[in-house]
């Protein structure tokens, strides 16, 4: 009988589990650099419809702003981690919104595009969560300029247990000239990010597709 | 297959010899091919054979189980409806008999009032004195023209009358009283006739219990006889109840359910719901236990007011602590109800907050769209069902202790025929595979037919020389023994 009690003690300490396991974390890389910069509040849009509502008690969501050299902390534009109590969550949810909504409110117009800086800090900040599905959402045309003396060098499980989602909210006029350096552009960042850990790399080119990504935890 | 040709440049020669030589190998095997398809038909047929007496002898095993347990249920059922109406006998004759010593009084009483009223009355009443013959007389008498005697005689005459009238007065004055008494018998009577009608009243309720007992008997009876109409009116009986208690199970889990929703999305605010439990958030699975708590107290309650009879320790207990546990359950199942109530107006803010949000982030203007206020129907609605929820689910221990009395009747039918119907499919199997092993061994002389064909024509042949040999041999020995 002792016996019993002590497995039935112990299997209910296993089925307890941390909410971590099933949390969910997303960073979003918004490029202010060049043209795209005046996509911003469209693409703050595509965050406050799209990725803040999917999100749960317990879930966290960090914007990184993709300009000139970003791996900086300064370039964390806002970041959330929701409460456990819904009505609580929804009160962040609201004041999160208003701080994206400032961010898109503000001019801002980088000379460079340091993706890769972004996406290191915002890897550092995915990890840190230790949620169980982690996301990049990055908002860009994809091509990188660095300022010089800038240098980027991804370690070999950099994107490690995550998934990279690409949304181009805007093409590049080269790019509509030559869809074919686009796709290759594309191609590149794709080898690049898996073969530097991540679990997928996927493009998405509508805003309610992106829904259907985060729903699949 | 091209490589078991013998001569790869002539496939046809090549076919035609190997099917020579395959014909040859299977007439040369026929005879061990035979005895193997035989055996085969015979080690599957065996094998059915035995799988189908198993499932026969468990189908019977397990219908004498089920036999048993229904003639034990019905037993327990019959017994408990003659006690039950053994106590209903009991107090209705408590009761009768408690009121019998003033009935008794009361018919006593009547009863000498009217023997004395009765006595009174048939006391001889006063008979008139013949005063009236005698006054005649005196009348009659001739005057002897003495003055003396005659007016001795008119003297007599009017004494006589004058008893006369007053006898005459006492006697109807008698007769009046008589008269009187009589008439106040009446209501003696009365009442002592709806004496009579209550008792007999009882006395009819007696007779009917005592009918209904006799007719409980005779089902007991026929019950511990095992008798097969009896114990199939139990079984069809114990049916019934378990497809009307799933039935009313399944509505209620249905209840279970609707309550289940109201009260998982505001328990998140009550537990954290990051945590999980075997994947589930610990929320749900709060909420899941708050249902399970309520049909649970529900159990109690019902147990504790003798509907139910789960736990047979709990029966033993004294009334006071059977008071004291049916309390507990229901405050705790007011309580519960309670929580579900504001449970459920606390999803309507939570619903509200959403809908608010989502038209925020959305980039309504007005970011309160949806005004609680303006309706109170839903908030009320929902207060409304988790308090009485809470309540009809306690009610689901009724239909649960039919579910499992009744369930092992309908295990065992299953059992019983599934048995029945595995037995019928080996005895099939059986058959088919003797006749199986049959038309493979047929099917194995169709493939060298031609070699058994010209076997029979060989041995024809042979048979053909050997006769005419025999009837050779035959013609010339009268031949020899005539010689000799």
């Amino acid at each position: 009988m002792k016996n019993l009690m002590l497995v039935l003690f112990a299997s209910g300490l296993f089925a307890c589990t941390n909410s971590r396991n099933y949390a969910q974390a997303v960073v979003a890389l918004v490029d202010v650099s060049g043209t795209y910069a005046d996509q911003k509040p469209d693409v703050v849009n595509v965050i406050k419809r799209g990725i803040l509502p999917k999100l749960m008690p317990g879930d966290s969501l960090y914007v990184i702003r993709i300009d000139d050299e970003s791996y900086k902390k300064d370039n964390i534009e806002a970041d959330l981690n929701l409460d456990v109590r819904p009505s609580r969550a929804n009160a962040q949810k609201l004041a999160f919104a208003r701080k994206l909504q400032d961010f898109a409110n503000r001019p801002q117009r980088a000379r460079h595009t340091d993706i890769r800086g972004a996406m290191m800090l915002g890897a550092e900040y995915l990890k840190e969560t230790g949620a169980a599905t982690r996301t990049m959402v990055v908002f860009s045309d994809m091509e990188e300029d660095l300022p010089k003396g800038v240098k980027r060098d991804l370690a070999a499980d950099e994107f490690a247990g995550m998934r990279v989602l690409a949304m181009n909210v805007k093409k590049l006029s080269a790019d509509n000239a030559n869809p074919t350096a686009y796709r290759a552009r594309l191609a590149g960042w794709k080898q690049q990010v898996t073969s530097h850990g991540a679990k997928e790399f996927q493009v998405v080119l509508e805003p309610d597709r992106l829904d259907e990504l985060l729903d699949r935890r | 297959m091209e490589s078991l040709y013998l001569w790869p440049a002539n496939p046809a020669a090549s076919l035609l010899v190997l099917a020579i030589l395959a014909q040859v190998f299977l007439y040369a095997a026929r005879h061990p091919m035979h005895r193997a398809f035989a055996a085969l038909g015979r080690l599957l047929s065996g094998g059915f054979r035995v799988a189908a007496r198993f499932c026969k002898s468990v189908s019977t095993a397990i219908a004498q189980r089920d036999r048993e347990m229904l003639a034990d249920a019905g037993k327990g059922d019959a017994e408990a409806r003659i006690a039950r109406e053994f106590r209903r006998i009991e107090g209705t004759y408590s009761k009768e008999l408690a009121r019998y010593p003033d009935l008794h009084r009361r018919m006593d009483e009547v009863t000498a009032k009217i023997d004395a009223d009765y006595k009174e009355c048939s006391t001889a009443t006063p008979t008139p004195p013949g005063w009236a013959e005698a006054t005649a007389a005196v009348a009659k008498m001739e005057g002897s023209g003495d003055r003396v005697v005659h007016k001795l005689l008119e003297e007599i005459h009017r004494t006589a009358k004058d008893a006369e009238k007053k006898a005459l007065s006492e006697v109807r004055e008698t007769n009046s009283k008589r008269h009187k008494i009589l008439s106040g018998m009446a209501p003696m009577w009365k009442e002592l006739k709806n004496l009579v009608v209550e008792s007999g009243r009882s006395v009819t309720k007696a007779l009917e219990s005592t009918k209904r007992i006799d007719g409980y008997m005779e089902s007991y009876e026929k019950i511990r006889k095992s008798e097969p109409k009896a114990i199939r009116a139990v079984g069809w009986a114990s049916t019934q109840l378990f497809v009307v208690s799933l039935l009313v199970l399944a509505i209620a889990m249905g209840g279970a359910f609707v309550n289940f929703n109201l009260i998982a999305l505001p328990m998140s605010e009550l537990v954290p719901s990051g945590s999980r439990i075997g994947g589930m958030p610990v929320s749900t699975v709060a909420a899941l236990v708050v249902v399970l708590m309520e049909i649970a107290a529900g159990i109690f309650a019902m147990e504790m007011l003798g509907v139910t009879s789960f736990f047979p320790k709990l029966e033993n207990l004294p009334a006071s602590r059977r008071r004291m546990i049916l309390v507990v359950s229901l405050g705790g199942l007011v309580l519960l109800a309670g929580i579900e109530c504001s449970l459920a107006v606390l999803r309507e803010q939570i619903v509200a907050s959403a809908t608010a949000l989502k038209s925020a982030l959305a980039g309504a203007a007005d970011h309160t769209v949806a005004d609680p206020a303006s309706s109170r129907i839903p908030v009320v609605g929902q207060a409304v069902l988790g308090f009485i929820l809470p309540f009809i689910l306690a009610m689901v221990a009724v239909p649960l202790e039919t579910l499992i009395a009744t369930g092992g009747h309908i295990a065992l039918s299953i059992a019983t025929g599934l048995f029945l119907v595995s037995g019928t499919l080996s005895r099939l199997l059986a058959q088919g595979a003797r006749h199986g092993a049959e038309a493979l061994r047929h099917g194995y002389d169709i493939l060298i037919v031609i070699p058994l064909q010209i076997e029979r024509i060989v041995q024809s042949n042979m048979g053909k020389g050997e006769r005419e040999g025999r009837e050779g041999r035959a013609a010339l020995r009268p031949q020899t023994e005539g010689r000799r």
